[in-house]
């Protein structure tokens, strides 16, 4: 092990960089289906019908987004399905993939795009609207240099409940397709 | 980056956290199966060491290890061989069998049959397994993602991996002939990010109580059990230690969290050293343990 502290030395004071995003894209939606069904040799979108998703927001919560959901095949045989969703938490959205079985079993689950935001409430809004599609509002930093951070872990219940709901949307919508 | 030379990122969610998997080599099928690999061996440690998941390893042994010895995988057999050296040097800072408290302050399930007063010096660790002194709750918290990292960083050499790294969340491991760059989260108010260390063939962990507080009978408490007391300690500080592995960092990080500048020589026996960051009015202090 060879390191060099870079906070400086004893009892200084130091100001962290308080306002940057962070911003990384780790598989595209084409990348990630084909690590969760390498033999795949279809991927064919479906549509999820707008009752559906009011019966599952009733139960399990409103999506965030509109999830989009794949019917995956090699040849004639199913393979299972995989489905894109997004989850918004205190600083950070994270877009994933759920892969999942015939029998919905979850057969992996893979982070596609991580963004974290630290500084102000308006940064944080104007750094979620370039997520949404809304008009931006100032500029955003993003940091592309700062790679490797250590530090206090980020929750991942809200990640647990999207999760649960596309598990719902299974039940109600595909398992039976 | 040389040329020729294929760099891979992916992401998945285990431990209860991001685990991110940065990996380079020659070929794109070597990169992609290490990754594959690397993740299937935090999956591995993910359901063997979960607190929350009655069927886990972790949860069996809490069962049975008070009423006679336990079989036990090689992986808890390595985290627990750490857990208990940590402890020793540590003079029982470091204690992974604080699961009863932490589960009555609402931290893990409940654990009723385990006794509050249990400490690290009731495990005894055997060639063949495990047996308890007196019924306890393991609590692998504080070190099982380092060990997830770096039983990643092993299954990532093992397939002819030759520069990554791995980061669960915060504890991460850099492994290869290169330095990186890490900075280290600051939560709150005067928050953001801070370049902490270069480093190369090492392991930062970082360790922040705040965040995680809960209200609890009328007063806060952090999943940080001071062991002499039994009391939850409520620090505002931020402690990152470096160390050769990850599991070693992680679990570094409770002592220095606990004892301060009295965490040296605990430190120093496992080559690490640590940096505090704690809030002084509109900025931060810094001192470095050892």
């Amino acid at each position: 092990m060879r390191h060099t502290w870079l906070i400086p030395a004893t009892a200084a004071l130091v100001a962290p960089v308080a306002e940057f995003a962070y911003a990384i894209e780790y598989l595209s939606v084409d990348a990630a289906q084909r690590a969760a069904f390498p033999d795949a040799t279809s991927f064919e979108p479906v549509l999820v019908a707008a009752d559906v998703k009011a019966a599952i927001a009733q139960e399990a919560g409103r999506f965030q987004v509109e999830p989009r959901v794949w019917r995956v095949r090699a040849g004639e045989r199913a393979l299972g399905w995989f489905i894109v969703d997004e989850v918004v938490g205190k600083v950070e959205l994270i877009t994933y993939g759920l892969a999942l079985d015939p029998d919905g079993t979850v057969r992996s689950l893979d982070v596609l795009a991580y963004r974290e935001s630290h500084g102000d409430a308006i940064r944080l809004a104007a750094w979620r609207a370039q997520f949404t599609g809304k008009k931006p509002g100032d500029p955003v930093r993003i940091d592309s240099d700062i790679r490797n951070i250590s530090g206090a872990t980020l929750s991942c219940r809200h990640v647990t409940e999207a999760v649960h709901r596309l598990l719902l949307l299974y039940a109600k919508a595909l398992a039976h397709g | 980056m040389a040329e020729g030379v294929i760099r891979r990122r992916r992401a998945q969610l285990w431990l209860g956290t991001i685990v991110e998997i940065a990996a380079e080599a020659q070929q794109a099928a070597v990169v992609d199966t290490a990754i594959a690999a690397a993740f299937a061996a935090v999956a591995r440690i993910h359901r063997a060491l979960s607190n929350h998941d009655p069927a886990s390893e972790l949860s069996r042994v809490n069962r049975r290890a008070a009423a006679r010895e336990t079989m036990i995988s090689r992986d808890l057999r390595a985290v627990l061989a750490c857990a208990l050296a940590v402890a020793e040097r540590s003079g029982g800072a470091f204690d992974p069998t604080q699961g009863a408290r932490l589960a009555a302050l609402g931290f893990l399930p409940p654990q009723p049959m385990a006794d509050r007063a249990a400490c690290w010096r009731d495990i005894r660790l055997s060639a063949r397994g495990v047996t308890f002194a007196r019924p306890l709750a393991l609590d692998l918290c504080g070190i099982a993602k380092g060990y997830a990292v770096d039983r990643a960083v092993l299954a990532l050499r093992a397939h002819a991996v030759m520069t990554g790294v791995v980061n669960a969340g915060g504890d991460l491991r850099v492994f290869g002939e290169r330095d990186e760059t890490v900075y280290v989260r600051i939560d709150g108010a005067q928050g953001g990010v801070q370049p902490l260390v270069r480093i190369r063939e090492g392991a930062v962990a970082t360790s922040a109580y705040a965040s995680q507080r809960r209200y609890v009978d009328g007063r806060w408490a952090s999943p940080l059990i001071e062991p002499r007391n039994g009391l939850p300690v409520m620090s505002t500080r931020t402690v990152s230690v470096i160390a050769p592995t990850c599991m070693l960092a992680d679990a570094l990080t409770k002592v220095v969290a606990l004892r301060g500048r009295a965490a040296a020589p605990a430190l120093a026996a496992f080559g690490a050293s640590a940096a505090v960051l704690s809030p002084a009015g509109e900025r931060w202090r810094f001192t470095q343990a050892a």
